[in-house]
């Protein structure tokens, strides 16, 4: 097995728990923690295929860097919205929240 | 890869695998965040290991050093519940569609990796970080300034969201 298809594993790995901790997770800082780890997946799979090919090493690792900035706002946008939301609803747990159902 | 670098592969991977594990089936959060924690330091062991000692930086300096400690701000802030956010068993269908579309993309996904392997090179290329600069400066420039511009907006937004004006209640 080359070198490429193990850190591509590892980083599937980690975009599976992440998937499989979204639809667990019950809380909206749970889901929050499962979004990172793909996030990291992601990166990881970015940088691996960009060092270890012939493409482009320097693209790779900003389009890494570009992803961390991302998860970086993403990180921020999404605590202030369950700031609002706890404040609202008195509650973080995604039951909770799902008033259309009602 | 020298045997070095295997049992370094080894050791990050258990590291990440472990911390992968604990963020997710963790009840308490701030013990699923000291295991994303965990995973994220992993994950910039394995950039080491590829030759990009910046990018472990960076995933250091944003990961473990900004995001972290902007989700334990969202443990702090929304009065988790003494027995763990997650105390209560999720139901036994939930469980079993969860894994089942976990299980999907992991197995497609597996199998083109595992079939159709890319041409590799041993040894991954080492990249000055000067080059990185350039690029950054250079061909890269527009996403390079859209990225200030996004996280110039999502703070201001984040700001503005949570604002919460003196006379009010």
């Amino acid at each position: 097995m080359s070198a490429l298809t193990l850190f591509q594993l590892v980083a599937l790995i980690l975009l599976c728990a992440g998937l499989f901790g979204l639809t667990q997770r019950r809380s909206l800082v749970g889901m929050l923690i499962s979004v990172e780890l793909m996030l990291n997946g992601a990166g990881l799979s970015m940088v691996a295929a960009a060092q270890l090919t012939d493409f482009s090493a320097v693209m790779g690792q900003l389009g890494t860097l570009f992803v961390m900035g991302l998860a970086a706002a993403e990180a921020t946008l999404v605590l202030a919205m369950i700031v609002v939301v706890a404040r609202r609803f008195k509650s973080a747990k995604s039951s909770d929240i799902t008033t259309l159902k009602e | 890869m020298e045997v070095l670098a295997k049992i370094a592969f080894g050791v990050y991977t258990l590291v990440i695998l472990g911390g992968a594990v604990l963020a997710v089936s963790s009840s308490s959060l701030v013990r699923a965040l000291i295991g994303l924690i965990t995973t994220l330091v992993g994950v910039a062991g394995m950039y080491l290991l590829l030759a990009t000692p910046f990018m472990a930086f960076m995933q250091l300096l944003i990961y473990v050093g900004a995001v972290s400690v902007l989700i334990f701000f969202a443990v702090m802030l929304t009065r988790a519940e003494q027995g763990g956010d997650e105390a209560d068993k999720a139901p036994m269908k939930r469980y079993i569609f969860g894994l089942a579309a976990t299980m999907t993309p992991a197995a497609l996904l597996g199998w083109m990796i595992m079939t159709r392997p890319a041409a590799s090179v041993a040894v991954p290329v080492e990249v000055p970080i000067k080059q990185l600069g350039e690029g950054l400066l250079g061909s890269y420039f527009l996403p390079f300034e859209l990225i200030s511009v996004i996280l110039m907006v999502a703070m201001s937004g984040a700001v503005l969201l949570v604002w919460e004006k003196r006379g009010k209640k």
